[in-house]
């Protein structure tokens, strides 16, 4: 992870200051951009790891940034957004953002999104791993088996899909666009409280407790983060 | 100029005037006959009186006509057949002549006085129809209920010389009349106005002021509703029935038409503001949070260092860091006190599981909910519910922080659910010491808090955000202290029809996952 560039594009000077003094005592490389034109040029140039943009930006909304700079670049990128009801952010996430922190947010939190959404970016393309493992579970995706404590536990077509796509985005926000159009085919907002439901049975048959699940987490009024 | 003759009149004149009309026609001819009368022929004669009988008829209608009638045969035979100044009959066939003459004045009398009688009626049919197509065309432009009032008052007055009311209901469902007309508009019991309004037919009423004027109550019956009443006063009320429910149409269109427009004008504006509250409110959460942002980061990299501070300065930084994010707190929960109350809210509400928020709550909460153990119990087996799920974690949220605030470490929270008939209830309950008992309702208020003088921090601002989120979205919240003690917030949301769910299959055994 040391020494990945990481562009930074926020309009206040303090936030910059704080953000950049914690990235680089993580050894990562730093530059900067106030608007979302200057942040455009500014990828061009240093051809970033990472991309961290803040939603409030005076020019212009942060879906138009990721739709431009994903013409290019497939390197993720993090959202700042200013509150949790703004729903400006799952737009950003539908055109291609990876993840979000809600503001204010803590040095440890920012740098834990970082370096996962960092891990994600070198692993590709591609190549996600046969055999995955979280809690108790174990997922073997080239014999399409699921053991939890050892045992086999029966998925239905669509939530092994539903599984199969978590996985493969393990640590990235899916919002609930992305997920019904990955899994289900279609977008279709008719259908979307299946998506519930099935993430659902799959708390009820993999967690431990589906109340407080610890993998298949919400992002309430966005979609589904899975956490390996 | 026979047609002139023939229109000139007026066929609504008093009917003495009709009759003494016939009786000075008969007289007329008879006098300017009589000069002539040895040189005319009887035949003659007769058909000249035959002239006034249908003159006449045209001019007076049908009584008057039959007098000319009788008239004309009694003068005929009084003057001008012999013997002269007598009754008297001295030649036979003369009867039979009388006869005949009375009878030929007779049909001719009854048959012009019908046939001008149609005319008159087609005419009088004709302007009605004419006034009725100029009320449509001026009521399909009206801008306003008062104009449509305006427009009707004028065509009755200028139809029928009859005064009008309209009655359109206000908010509260009363009936109250549109513009002021001073003493001239028709007034009649409310009673029977919402009598009308029920049935949805009209109503014909004798006036009690003795005028023989009726009181015509007709409903305004829209597509949805009605939409009031039309009172018109008319001296009688034969056959003109189809023409106020034509009337009373054209109206309820207009009135609906209006109403229609208002509720799409009141929809357009709600929105705009709906709008630009929100688009204030966020402008304000972002300038308030972006120095918060930057204290609370600020503040947390110096604690995080390197190079590590000493404890002092350490400590100062995390109570910096710690204040920071109450601030943070309580902006938000004032920002969203501000747009729950200060107009409708638009809710993104989708049919989902209550557990999934409850989780997301839990989570979200996380170190504030330290040394309370959470117990979650018979919310797997909820229906989905209906609701806007950012903000039902919101109420998940402050009811949860609320139960670890207010009870001694350790005492654990529970969070229980019960499916009724048309309601599901959720419960947040905790040990300590509960609500105070004369409380129970206020602490829902703003900025009330259920023990003032207790050391813990607040605004009181938490449950009166649950309480306007939840009515927002149908339910109820109370507050209550349950027997084996603590307090308890339940609150319940509306089941609805959930969407249709098809389950699916398992697989057969060895076949994938």
């Amino acid at each position: 992870m040391k020494g990945a560039t990481i562009l930074l594009i926020e309009d206040e000077r303090q936030i910059r200051r704080f953000v950049r003094s914690a990235l680089e005592k993580e050894g990562l490389r730093v530059s900067e951009a106030e608007t979302r034109r200057e942040g455009l040029v500014e990828a061009g140039r240093c051809q970033p790891e990472l991309v961290i943009l803040d939603l409030g930006l005076p020019d212009g909304d942060g879906a138009g940034f990721v739709d431009d700079f994903r013409a290019w670049s497939a390197a993720p990128v993090l959202v700042l957004s200013a509150r949790s009801t703004d729903y400006d952010k799952i737009g950003v996430l539908d055109a291609g953002a990876d993840d979000y922190l809600t503001k204010p947010f803590s040095i440890g939190e920012l740098l834990a999104r970082v370096r996962a959404l960092l891990r994600r970016g070198r692993a590709r393309p591609g190549a996600e791993a046969a055999r995955v493992s979280f809690g108790d579970v174990e997922v073997d995706f080239s014999l399409r088996q699921v053991l939890r404590r050892g045992e086999a536990v029966r998925l239905t077509p669509l939530e092994y899909r539903l599984l199969a796509v978590l996985v493969a985005n393990a640590g990235k926000v899916m919002t609930h666009r992305q997920l019904l159009h990955e899994v289900w085919g279609q977008a279709t907002g008719d259908n979307s409280h299946y998506l519930r439901i099935y993430v659902g049975h799959l708390r009820h048959k993999l967690e431990d407790d589906p109340a407080q699940p610890r993998h298949f987490l919400t992002e309430t009024g966005v979609g589904y983060r899975f956490q390996l | 100029m026979l047609s002139s003759i023939l229109l000139s009149e007026d066929p609504l004149s008093p009917p003495w005037r009709r009759y003494g009309l016939a009786v000075l026609g008969c007289g007329a001819v008879a006098a300017v006959l009589w000069p002539f009368s040895s040189q005319l022929d009887l035949p003659n004669t007769v058909m000249c009186f035959l002239l006034a009988v249908v003159v006449v008829a045209v001019r007076a209608g049908r009584g008057p006509a039959v007098l000319a009638s009788v008239l004309s045969v009694a003068l005929f035979d009084f003057l001008f057949v012999p013997p002269r100044f007598s009754f008297e009959v001295s030649h036979a066939p003369h009867v039979f002549t009388f006869v005949v003459m009375l009878a030929v004045s007779l049909i001719v009398g009854q048959l012009t006085a019908g046939l001008r009688a149609q005319a008159r009626d087609a005419a009088r049919r004709e302007r009605v129809a004419r006034g009725l197509y100029g009320l449509a065309r001026e009521l399909a432009g009206a801008m306003g209920v008062e104009q449509v009032d305006e427009s009707v008052a004028r065509f009755l007055l200028e139809q029928w010389n009859a005064p009008c009311c309209l009655l359109l209901p206000t908010a509260d469902e009363r009936l109250q009349a549109v513009g002021r007309r001073g003493g001239a508009a028709p007034v009649v019991d409310a009673g029977l106005l919402q009598q009308a309004r029920d049935a949805q037919r009209p109503l014909a009423l004798l006036a009690d002021d003795g005028s023989g004027c009726h009181r015509h109550v007709l409903p305004l019956v829209g597509t949805t509703r009605n939409r009031g009443v039309l009172v018109v006063a008319l001296p009688g009320d034969d056959g003109i029935g189809p023409l106020l429910e034509a009337l009373s149409a054209l109206v309820s269109t207009a009135v609906e038409r209006l109403h229609f427009v208002e509720v799409a004008q009141a929809a357009q504006l709600e929105a705009v503001s709906e709008r630009l509250r929100s688009s204030i409110l966020s402008a304000l959460s972002h300038d308030v949070r972006t120095p918060l942002t930057a204290l609370y980061g600020l503040a947390d990299s110096l604690m995080v260092g390197p190079p590590p501070l000493p404890d002092e300065a350490r400590d100062v930084a995390g109570a910096i860091r710690d204040q920071a994010l109450r601030v943070n707190g309580m902006v938000g929960n004032l920002l969203d006190m501000a747009r729950l109350q200060t107009g409708p809210v638009s809710l993104r509400k989708e049919w989902q599981p209550v557990e999934e928020v409850v989780g997301a709550s839990l989570k979200l909460l996380g170190g504030a909910l330290e040394g309370h153990p959470v117990r979650v119990l018979g919310l797997a087996a909820l229906p989905l519910l209906e609701f806007d799920a950012v903000l039902i974690e919101r109420v998940f949220c402050n009811l949860l922080e609320n139960a670890a605030k207010y009870s001694p470490p350790g005492a654990p929270i529970i969070l229980s659910a019960d499916a009724g008939p048309s309601m599901v209830e959720l419960r947040v309950s905790s040990g300590g010491g509960g609500f105070p008992p004369d409380k129970l309702q206020k602490v829902f208020e703003l900025f009330e808090r259920g023990q003032a003088e207790t050391a813990v921090v607040g605004m009181g601002i938490g449950l009166a955000i649950c309480r306007a989120i939840i009515e927002v979205h149908g339910g109820t919240i109370r507050a209550f202290n349950p027997p084996e003690g603590g307090g308890c917030v339940a609150f319940c949301l509306p089941r609805g029809t959930p969407p249709p769910v098809e389950p699916e299959a398992l697989p057969a055994d060895g076949e994938g996952a």
